[in-house]
């Protein structure tokens, strides 16, 4: 028995709260939000109340001190309900796991206690306008003088930033290192020199709020830096090998809710004397969706356990993220198939489910680089 | 002060229900058990809210059930229920209300308490008794379907509000005494994730249900059920709703009103 897919009573819990949570707070304002584009914050604050936000943060510094597995089966729950919503509400634990990994206790007393203890937001600042892929290029500056960083530089597609009270920003310090002089720094979003740009108007997650933060001059104290000069693509990178899994989790919650709306419309709806769902074409459809999602859970938890377990999971995590979200993709499109032409109005709840899912193929690594991941590692095995 | 809250676990009211193959019960096969009983939850509001408000010693949870219940119970815990006790049953054990009553007055015989409360009924079986028997079993007074009380210690006595229909009315009547709870002061809060983990933490105590068999034996009744389910079914299937079409809200109404008169023959 060395095998057991039961989840702890305690798990079970977790999941109903978030399940609650998703049911009764996020799903009653997921269409309004996503039609105007708006940021429910009293949703979020809501979410940090009951200790659904800094997942991933140990409890002596205020957060919930959850593992993988238990984050995943979290986020299934609250992304059921809004994919938006949940991008937001996760985003605190992308920003603040690099913290997490690298900060000293003084660090972490200074600034995540006092960010934990009150509702408060955090971004994760990555990706430049340049590429988002190729983070070895990036070229926002760090420049030291005296105790303080100088940065310079443009942030793109921030999730947050418009909201977050912290910014962990990464930024080079020598450009010309490449990867190597990657730096990692909490940058309080109150810093002089910080301009946030428009909230952008997305496809999906709507919900959640994204723009680009630009930094003239901004000056931080080195003592806000994470690792040493150079840490900071290590810091990234394990940042998301640690994220990268619940982001499939994410994906298998819109997906579940995409067949789970399906397969109800399927015996609602009749054609030629029966409900569509009697209909073999249909049948089928609903059956390999259920697959995709049945299977995209398991390589999620596969992956969160093996986490868990404090193993490495450089290969796990991108199969399961790229699997759950591309199977999110293809169940969404399926379920507005399976709705007709029902399924494309907006006054139907499939149709948001396939905009949302498209960006879980996108970003925290796109699928092509999950893709890449997976065949360098399993090449490894061969050469 | 202490506070005896006494839960039960039910079916999740989203699972589909099927009757067991006996015809007198409900088939627990596969059945997905929520955590908590709603009016439960609302009754557990009301200890939680009195004894912050009043500075209560304690509120102990206490349930009769299969081991399952165990999640009733850390459930309560998470709301805030300082400690826990399970009267485990063992699986096909059968259970009426007035039984309950006595296993419950049994195991609440070694668990202080000046208010012992119940919530109004359970979502499954709906029969409201456990609460009025109990308070005959542990011979205290009880009172029902309360909506929000208020103890006055120095005279032992409860100051206690009940809705009746287009109104409402205030009472007061001695404890220690047994309560059933309609609704509290408050909405049933949402255990938070800390409170949940902690739960886990702390104390439940399991006592096998044979153990209370000397002392329920001797109450009237005895160690059994006093009724039998002779046969149970579900609510025969609604047909489908009727959907009108329309284009204008005149259109609606003129056919809404014909459907009313003609077939539902309400009008
Ligand atoms: C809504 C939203 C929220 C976001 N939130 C955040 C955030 O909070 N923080 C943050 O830092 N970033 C965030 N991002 C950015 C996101 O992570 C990037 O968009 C993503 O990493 C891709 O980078 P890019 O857009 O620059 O595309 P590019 O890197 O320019 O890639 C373009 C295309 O080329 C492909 N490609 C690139 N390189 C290769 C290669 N070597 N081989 C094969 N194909 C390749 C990519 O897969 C993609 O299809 C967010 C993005 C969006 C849309």
């Amino acid at each position: 028995m060395a095998i057991d897919f039961e989840l702890t009573q305690e798990q079970k819990e977790l999941q109903e709260l978030a399940r609650r949570f998703a049911r009764d707070v996020m799903a009653p304002r997921a269409a309004k939000a996503d039609k105007l584009g708006e940021f429910p914050e009293d949703v979020y604050r809501k979410a940090w109340e009951l200790g659904l936000m800094n997942l991933n943060v140990p409890t002596e510094f205020g957060g919930s001190g959850l593992g993988e597995l238990d984050q995943c089966i979290i986020t299934e729950e609250l992304a059921y309900a809004c994919g938006g919503m949940t991008t937001s509400i996760s985003a605190n634990c992308l920003a603040l796991q690099p913290i997490n990994l690298a900060a000293t206790k003084e660090q972490k007393e200074r600034l995540l206690k006092p960010f934990c203890a009150s509702y408060n937001l955090a971004s994760f600042a990555l990706t430049e306008p340049s590429g988002g892929s190729d983070v070895a290029s990036m070229k926002t500056t760090l420049k030291r003088e005296g105790d303080e960083y100088v940065i310079n530089g443009e942030k793109v597609f921030i999730t947050n930033a418009p909201h977050a009270s912290i910014y962990t920003l990464f930024a080079t310090v020598d450009a010309a290192r490449r990867h190597k002089g990657v730096t990692a720094i909490v940058v309080p979003r109150n810093t002089p020199g910080i301009t946030v740009g428009k909230d952008e108007d997305k496809l999906g997650h709507r919900a959640s709020a994204t723009s680009s933060i630009t930094f003239e001059n901004a000056r931080v104290p080195v003592a806000n830096r994470l690792g040493e000069e150079g840490d900071g693509f290590k810091i990234a990178m394990n940042t998301l090998d640690s994220t990268r899994t619940p982001i499939g989790a994410l994906a298998t919650g819109i997906a579940r809710a995409a067949l789970d709306h399906a397969a109800k419309y399927s015996l609602q709806r009749s054609s030629f004397g029966k409900p569509i769902g009697e209909h073999q074409a249909i049948a089928l459809k609903l059956a390999d969706m259920a697959q995709k999602v049945t299977a995209a859970r398991l390589l999620v938890w596969y992956s969160a356990w093996l986490a868990d377990q404090g193993k490495p999971v450089p290969m796990e995590s991108s199969i399961a993220k790229c699997f759950a979200s591309d199977s999110a993709m293809e169940v969404a499109n399926e379920a507005i198939q399976v709705f007709g032409g029902y399924g494309y109005m907006r006054e139907y709840p499939v149709e948001k489910l396939l905009r949302d899912a498209k960006l879980t193929q996108i970003y925290e690594g796109s699928n092509e680089i999950q893709r890449l991941v997976i065949a360098k590692e399993l090449l490894k095995r061969f050469a | 002060m202490d506070v005896l809250v006494c839960v039960k676990q039910v079916p999740d009211p989203e699972t589909k229900l099927r009757v067991a193959p006996s015809g007198k019960a409900l088939d627990t096969d596969g059945v997905k058990f929520t955590i908590n009983n709603t009016y439960d939850e609302a009754m557990v509001e009301e200890a939680l809210r009195m004894k912050e408000e009043f500075g209560f010693t304690s509120v102990r949870a206490l349930s009769v059930g299969p081991a399952r219940a165990e999640e009733a119970l850390r459930a309560t815990l998470a709301m805030g229920a300082d400690e826990a006790v399970l009267v485990e049953t063992p699986p096909g054990m059968e259970l009426d209300p007035l039984f309950t009553a006595r296993l419950l007055a049994a195991a609440a015989a070694d668990i202080p308490h000046d208010l012992v409360l119940v919530g109004r009924h359970a979502q499954d079986d709906e029969a409201g008794a456990v609460g009025s028997a109990l308070g005959e079993y542990l011979g205290l007074p009880s009172y029902s379907f309360v909506t929000e009380l208020t103890p006055v210690a120095a005279s032992h006595q409860l100051k206690m509000r009940r809705y009746l229909e287009g109104g409402e009315e205030v009472f007061s009547g001695p404890f220690p005494a047994v309560l059933s709870i309609l609704k509290g002061a408050k909405d049933p809060r949402t255990p938070t994730l800390p409170n949940i983990l902690k739960a886990r933490k702390k104390p439940l105590k399991k006592i096998p249900v044979k153990d209370l068999e000397a002392k329920v034996s001797v109450l009237k009744g005895g160690f059994q059920p006093t009724s039998a389910v002779t046969s149970f079914t579900l609510p025969p299937p609604r047909s489908g709703a009727k959907m009108l079409e329309f284009q204008t809200p005149e259109e609606a109404a003129t056919k809404l009103l014909k459907v009313l008169k003609e077939e539902a023959k309400v009008l």
